[in-house]
């Protein structure tokens, strides 16, 4: 136990975190991201499945990218009732164990932004992973409405 | 081809109102000759729409159409087309199409359907929820009589946020002819006025949710590079900044930048040409190039105040609310004007502010006048075409705005001799799906630095794309009946992918140096999509099918050559001049393989091109 604790809070120790954000001025909801997102995770377009989300009130103009933040103390991991959800040691980003994850959902349920996806098919838990540290979907955003950034997290109490 | 190709969902969904029934239809069948969207959806209507139906008739069809591209990562991919026999064209209904863009198109396909086929007609008024599971229809009696951002708002709380919807207000659903099908608050289907046909049909709404199965795409690879490299080619167009068509004048700049809050987009798109806008004291919507007709009337009016933005804005939301089509307000408001000034209408028989034209007053009336058919409106709301025709003395007045077909001028006739030639020969205002050759011949030239398209830059254009300068010689005729049918082959292409002809064909780019474009886009995201390899030639060719399929809809519901024409006061010594159009237009049947006469595809021309079914359903 002490073991897979050490894996899954290793990363806190290092100095760096990255995650996506966005400006949701610049967007404009054309959901290019969500294409892209959902091409290259599910290998088809299903913007319905892409990790990250464009909330579009179009009567009042308002589109905001809804990204994960990849927290440092993560709610869905908290949640997670079988350790399938933990933090890369190499970037920070939260990942999920598809070996481990039997798709009860219940990190869906913990995080706020609602940023956890259950895969259809296999019945998996699944998040952005910023496609390994070079994140498509800002790559084709034509308003250059989302970002990375890079920042120092909080450490373990 | 053992693999399933990506691209399309393999099934359109046929939604019979009479009888609550639907049926899916394979769209392989369809697809191979004719692609999809325009295509796929003309080729239905050649099946099943007879000639002598009428367009409120319940054997009347509206068909919702998406191609292979639609909703793909393919730039500009968020429209669709929707065909069927239109009130609105003049002086016959014909079978015409209609695009529109927004996201419902796209989510169409991620329910699971290539075309929605809507026939029939309802007992009560209704919605339709659309699934990937199946068709719910409900009752919309506690719909009907809203407005169009009301009904979405409704339709929205009761089945998610992201449910995407269509549907009318009540220009529609009093069957107005100028009536629009809207989405959001502002992308519409305007100029076929199937509002009133989906009125006549009485259904308010179709709501979906794109919760299918997602969309196979062949080679996704090739589809992410491909975007990459053509949003690069397609960017740095200053649209985004003027969200318009040609160059914003002074008033028009203070305007948007005074009340813009951002940009709004269709579906996948990098050019973002809607500007989302916010004046005090009205509802915020978006607003594209068409909507500023009222920017003028109510300046001179007012001057430069908060009324006259309210008064503009009023003009442009109303018709948005309401579902009227904003492009019939253009000509119709100009028109009121003339009778006005010559005398022959006033403010006591029409029951309308006509004396005060340019105030928002006169404005609101005649929207509210024609979308519920008050009074006067009555008239009106059957569109000015026909309006003209009742009123006494109106026809000359009426010619003056209203080039062909019924409907408003769309840019000058006038400027240009390819411009005249498109109006002629098409079934409806060509303008729509002929952006791209229009900004080549005319616009771009008159764009400001450093967004202006030097003569010799386009003329090096107009000889890679057509193989002549002379095509975008604004003083000759000649080479201009080429240069059309090129053009309206790659539109019935891009109307059949779907994409959006401000984007294709790529003829100019911005940011290169040369402003060479690339012609060969599509081509290469249709083979990246669906794993069938297209070459550029072969587009032109399905196009040319489908233009053919288009004109033998118009031929068998009784088009004649002496109606290939536009109005008669467009002829003039210095206007254009009638010899040098009758010549071309012979030209063009002959470079079309119809004959030279009648305008009627030959037998031969239709085998060639795969179309053999319609020998001999034409008279000859």
């Amino acid at each position: 136990m002490k073991l897979i604790m050490d894996m899954r809070f290793a990363a806190l120790n290092t100095r760096i975190r990255q995650c996506l954000v966005a400006n949701p001025s610049a967007c404009t909801g054309c959901r290019t991201c969500e294409t892209v997102c959902s091409l290259i995770k599910t290998g088809r377009i299903f913007p319905e499945r892409a990790r990250l989300r464009i909330d579009r009130d179009p009567f009042e103009g308002r589109f905001v990218p809804q990204v994960c933040h990849q927290c440092s103390i993560p709610y869905c991991m908290n949640a997670c009732p079988k350790e399938a959800i933990g933090i890369s040691e190499k970037d920070g980003t939260v990942f999920i164990d598809r070996e481990r994850c039997d798709g009860c959902a219940l990190c869906r349920e913990a995080c706020p932004y609602g940023m956890i996806r259950i895969d259809d098919e296999q019945k998996r838990a699944c998040k952005c992973d910023l496609c390994g540290g070079h994140p498509q979907c800002l790559k084709v955003c034509p308003m250059n409405a989302l970002g990375i950034a890079f920042y120092k997290g909080r450490e373990q109490p | 081809m053992t693999e399933k190709p990506g691209g399309w969902t393999g099934q359109m969904l046929r939604i019979d109102l009479t009888s609550r029934t639907t049926e899916l239809i394979p769209t392989r069948p369809f697809s191979e000759r004719f692609v999809g969207g325009l295509g796929i959806a003309a080729k239905i209507a050649w099946d099943e729409i007879k000639p002598d139906t009428g367009a409120f008739d319940p054997g009347n069809k509206l068909i919702f159409s998406t191609g292979p591209l639609t909703g793909t990562l393919t730039p500009g991919s968020g429209r669709m087309e929707i065909l069927g026999k239109s009130p609105r064209t003049f002086p016959r209904e014909v079978v015409t199409r209609s695009g529109m863009g927004g996201h419902w198109g796209a989510e169409l396909k991620y329910a699971g359907y290539d075309a929605v086929i809507l026939e029939g007609e309802a007992e009560r008024p209704l919605y339709i929820l659309l699934r990937r599971n199946g068709v719910i229809f409900s009752d919309a009696s506690d719909l009907w009589g809203l407005d169009t951002f009301l009904t979405q708002k409704k339709l929205k709380e009761k089945h998610g946020a992201r449910t995407q919807v269509i549907c009318i207000g009540p220009a529609g659903e009093n069957r107005s002819r100028v009536a629009t099908i809207i989405s959001e608050t502002g992308f519409a289907s305007g100029k076929s006025g199937f509002g009133g046909v989906m009125g006549a049909k009485k259904v308010k709404a179709i709501a979906l949710q794109g919760e299918g199965v997602g969309l196979p795409v062949s080679h996704p690879g090739r589809l992410i590079r491909l975007a990459s490299y053509y949003q690069d080619l397609l960017n740095k167009n200053p649209l985004r900044e003027w969200t318009m068509g040609q160059p914003p004048s002074d008033s028009h700049f203070k305007f948007f930048n005074k009340y813009r809050t951002g940009n709004a987009s269709c579906f996948g798109c990098p050019l973002q040409c809607f500007a989302f806008i916010r004046v005090p004291g009205t509802d915020p919507g978006q607003v594209h190039c068409v909507n500023y007709y009222y920017l003028k009337p109510a300046s001179d009016y007012y001057g430069e105040s908060l009324e006259a933005d309210q008064a503009l804005w009023e003009a442009v939301s109303l018709c948005n609310k309401l579902g009227l089509c904003t492009f019939e307000m253009i000509g119709i408001t100009q028109w009121l004007r003339d009778l006005f000034s010559a005398g022959l209408v006033n403010d006591k028989d029409c029951g309308l502010p006509l004396s005060r034209y340019g105030s928002k007053d006169f404005i609101v009336e005649l929207i509210q006048a024609i979308s519920f058919r008050k009074g006067f409106g009555d008239i009106l709301a059957e569109g000015a075409a026909r309006a003209a025709k009742v009123l006494p003395n109106a026809w000359s007045f009426y010619e003056k705005y209203y080039p062909a077909h019924g409907q408003s001028e769309h840019d000058s006739v006038r400027d240009f001799p390819g411009i005249a030639l498109l109006w002629a020969l098409d079934s409806r205002d060509p303008m729509i799906d002929h952006h791209a050759y229009r900004h080549l011949s005319v616009t771009r030239q008159r764009w400001p630095e450093p967004h202006v398209l030097y003569p010799d830059k386009a003329q090096a254009i107009a000889e890679k794309v057509f193989g002549s300068q002379t095509t975008i010689d604004h003083r000759t005729y000649d080479k201009k009946p080429e240069a059309i049918a090129y053009c309206q082959n790659r539109s019935a292409v891009i109307n059949s992918l779907v994409l959006c002809d401000w984007l294709y064909p790529i003829f100019v780019s911005q940011s290169r140096e040369d402003r060479m474009g690339d012609t060969a886009a599509e081509s290469k995201f249709l083979s990246a999509v669906t794993g069938i390899d297209f070459l550029e030639e072969e587009l032109n060719e399905i196009g040319e099918r489908i233009w053919n399929l288009q004109r033998a809809l118009m031929v068998r519901e009784g088009r004649t050559s002496q109606e290939d024409t536009i109005q008669d006061s467009y002829f003039s010594k210095d206007g254009i001049d009638r010899r040098d159009f009758e010549d071309a237009k012979r030209t063009y049947y002959k470079v079309r393989g119809w004959d030279e006469k009648t305008g009627i595809p030959t037998p031969e021309t239709l085998i060639k091109l795969g179309l053999s079914e319609m020998v001999g359903k034409l008279n000859l």
